[in-house]
């Protein structure tokens, strides 16, 4: 057990550190062509992805065809570490290149891996995740987009919901019902579907925060013909998929919920600093001080719960901190905000937007919007109350009803 | 950083729960609250193991495997909720020794401790521990070369029972802190009726103490430095033994919620209760990984130490919260009997939370270091 990294690990940090000085998008770049949403792929998004590969960068972990340089898992943790601190993703389509592009890696046939791995890897092209419905949430292996299996084709119909990106997407890697009859979690499979295929269709869904820059979408699927050489994975074994797809750098994801986490922290302290509704400096007040300081502690456990959980994923071994990340960064990230917007009273009220869009979004917005986007994180990727059963019933060992 | 144990920690750590679970059951535990029966165990098994030399150096007979090390075998003391002069002695009484004794003074007080011959209790103001400040209750005044102590210490571990006291004291030249190392009998010693008796507590009444030389620590009023590095290590490891008894408290309530039956069905399949129990797992998560770390950080010496230590305090502070509420609502009207185990844990992690510090005054001190 030790705080510091040999030096090998270190020196590894200080050359990441310099060339991603030099190769980073500069702020004019993405002020040009400003990101609207996870599946949006500007010019130099693309390009600052295409050097990532090609420096053997995009997913260290990997071989340097796929974009990496077979990286030691604590020299993975390192690079996650260094690219947390930088003001943009490493791919502005992170479903495609997080979840997707592994999952084809793991599933796919060498005939999608060749069409479809390479292309995602050098941002090429985008992808949408077609999962929740509207009928299937947290229930998600309750889905019924159905597709009826023909000879040398599928016949998708259907609807999705909550698809980010969709509009922008070339493609959806898609959990579609194969089997009506089968138990539910049984007869599921993974298709491929091109979004430009007649019978798609995309309808914008604003989140409460903005009408006008939208990322979600309602994706209707109207007899979408799909080839038979686009399913992933064996028919029917879908659901191992939506499992199996998040394992690769599993143990390194807290680390982006981590750091957005410490950015609400250092904005916390600067109010500290400010006066407050009642003209008092607001780090006077010992309620302020209280909760400020438990946010704090709170915000820092998140890297040590993080990092002990990738001592376990670094041995091979199953641990529970995914969910309980999960479920803390959420709910934390949450009590801070509102610590915020209750703090300012009347002051949180102006909440002039504008300007406001996706490639910001690991900076500074009003603490308003702040506390309202933190409603999302409670519910996307798994409710809390889904993670509080997951770590009930897996961790913890207690009977499933 | 690395939260990995290595392989001789995992060793260390799992031969310290064999010993502990085979020399220290509940019922050991029962029988001083009870019955005020005084054990041999598990001192006896600290003593022989080496345990209590495990943070002192080679050159007092020490085994110099570091705080990290300490405060993974406290963390074992504290799941099965040990009694006895271990916490006292190697996390509160031999650190003052430690940071602030000459090396004869090392030589005489730390190196029996070490062996486990004497039993040893730190005597502070828990009321200002997270401040690392002496208080204004004892007083230490100078005349000749000794020191007269006047006052009282309050809620001292073990102040009754340890053979050697250490105690922080009020001074009136330089920094303020005195430290001093006076044996049992010193001071008229009054057994508090403690909320738990496995872990003893007394006020001590220095009524004009006379302290020799040779156990005056350091240079009154040039102190503070010492108290402060000693507090951090005696808070931390309170923090650890804290989560280790949460860890056997909530394990005794899930399995709870596995057996017990209602509506037909184990309690444990109710969403209510399994909640509940997710959410003492993440606090407990919460508190170990932030204990973790401040024990690496005091065993490196990293300048975080400070804000460490604190931050363990307060993240126990919240584990024992949540974990004692939760044990006691789903273990139900079983869980507010005597004869459950339940009311020792929660009595153990209460008293452990107000020692050196609650978790408030810790994120007092918190929000002081982060100048909020």
């Amino acid at each position: 057990m030790k705080l510091h990294y040999d030096a090998a690990t270190e020196t590894f940090r200080s050359e990441l550190r310099a060339w991603l000085e030099v190769n980073q998008p500069t702020p004019e770049e993405i002020r040009a062509e400003p990101l609207t949403s996870s599946a949006h792929l500007p010019d130099w998004s693309r390009r600052w992805q295409r050097r990532l590969f090609d420096a053997g960068l995009l997913v260290p972990g990997w071989p340097p065809e796929l974009g990496g340089r077979n990286l030691p898992p604590v020299q993975q943790l390192v690079y996650h570490e260094e690219m947390a601190r930088i003001p943009v993703e490493r791919s502005t389509n992170p479903q495609g290149l997080g979840i997707i592009a592994p999952s084809i890696l793991d599933y796919g046939s060498e005939f999608l891996r060749r069409r479809y791995l390479l292309p995602t890897l050098r941002a090429e092209i985008s992808w949408c995740l077609g999962m929740s419905e509207p009928g299937a949430g947290s229930d998600l292996a309750g889905l019924s987009t159905r597709a009826a299996v023909h000879d040398d084709h599928f016949v998708v119909n259907g609807q999705k919901i909550w698809t980010s990106g969709a509009h922008h997407a070339d493609h959806c890697f898609c959990f579609v019902r194969t089997d009506p009859d089968a138990p539910k979690h049984r007869g599921i499979s993974v298709v491929i579907v091109d979004m430009k295929a007649p019978g798609v269709r995309v309808r914008p869904l604003p989140e409460l925060t903005d009408r006008v820059h939208v990322d979600f979408n309602e994706v209707f699927f109207d007899d979408v013909v799909v080839p038979r050489d686009h399913l992933v994975g064996p028919l029917n074994q879908g659901w191992s998929i939506s499992a199996g797809s998040l394992s690769h750098e599993r143990g390194m994801m807290w680390l982006a919920s981590a750091s957005r986490l410490d950015g609400l922290l250092s904005r916390l302290l600067e109010l500290a600093g400010e006066r407050g509704p009642d003209g008092r400096r607001i780090g006077e007040s010992a309620h302020f001080r209280d909760a400020l300081a438990s946010l704090y502690v709170d915000a820092r456990a998140m890297w040590f719960m993080g990092y002990r959980g990738f001592a376990k994923f670094a041995r091979g071994e199953v641990s529970p901190e995914h969910s309980v990340l999960k479920l803390f960064g959420s709910e934390t990230a949450q009590r801070a905000a509102r610590l915020a917007t209750e703090t300012l009273g009347v002051e949180a009220l102006d909440v002039d937007f504008e300007g406001w869009s996706l490639d910001e979004s690991r900076g500074p917005k009003p603490w308003m919007k702040q506390y309202l986007v933190s409603y999302a994180a409670t519910i996307s990727a798994g409710t809390s109350e889904i993670q509080r059963n997951i770590i009930a019933q897996r961790v913890l060992g207690l009977p499933r009803r | 950083m690395n939260f990995a144990q290595t392989p001789e920690q995992q060793e260390l750590v799992d031969s310290v729960r064999r010993v502990l679970v085979q020399e220290c059951p509940t019922a050991l535990v029962r029988a001083i609250v009870e019955s005020g029966s005084a054990p041999e165990q598990p001192w006896k098994s600290a003593r022989e193991l080496g345990w209590t030399a495990i943070d002192l150096p080679e050159t007092v007979g020490g085994l110099a495997l570091g705080f990290t090390t300490l405060g993974l075998v406290i963390e074992q003391h504290g799941c099965c909720i040990a009694p006895g002069p271990f916490l006292a002695t190697v996390s509160q009484f031999l650190p003052l020794v430690c940071e602030a004794g000459a090396p004869d003074q090392i030589e005489r007080f730390a190196a029996p401790a070490g062996a486990g011959e004497l039993t040893g209790a730190l005597a502070i103001d828990h009321g200002r521990a997270a401040e690392h400040d002496t208080g204004e209750s004892l007083r230490a005044r100078r005349e000749g070369a000794a020191w007269i102590l006047e006052g009282e210490r309050r809620y001292v571990l073990d102040g009754d029972a340890a053979d050697e006291v250490a105690v922080a004291a009020r001074v009136d030249t330089g920094d303020g802190v005195g430290l001093f190392v006076v044996p049992q009998g010193a001071a008229e010693a009054r057994r508090v009726v403690e909320l738990d008796a496995s872990r003893p507590l007394a006020h001590l009444r220095f009524d004009g103490a006379r302290v020799t030389p040779e156990r005056v620590l350091g240079t009154p009023g040039r102190c503070a430095r010492a108290l402060a590095r000693a507090l951090e290590r005696a808070t931390v490891a309170t923090a650890l033994e804290c989560v280790g008894a949460c860890q056997t408290l909530m394990a005794m309530t899930v399995e709870y919620a596995k057996s017990r039956h209602q509506f037909d069905q184990p309690i444990g399949a109710f969403q209510a209760v399994q909640h509940k129990c997710a959410d003492m797992l993440v606090q407990l998560e919460k508190a170990r990984a932030t204990g973790h770390f401040a024990m690496m950080a005091v065993a490196e010496d990293d300048p975080r130490r400070t804000l460490a230590a604190s931050m363990a305090k307060a993240a126990a502070s919240d584990c024992q919260r949540v974990v004692c509420q939760e044990a006691i609502q789903i273990h139900g009207g079983m869980g507010y009997t005597w004869e459950s185990d339940v009311q020792l844990f929660v009595k153990r992690t209460k008293t452990l939370e107000a020692l050196f510090g609650t978790g408030r005054a810790h994120r007092q001190r918190i929000a002081d270091l982060l100048e909020v």
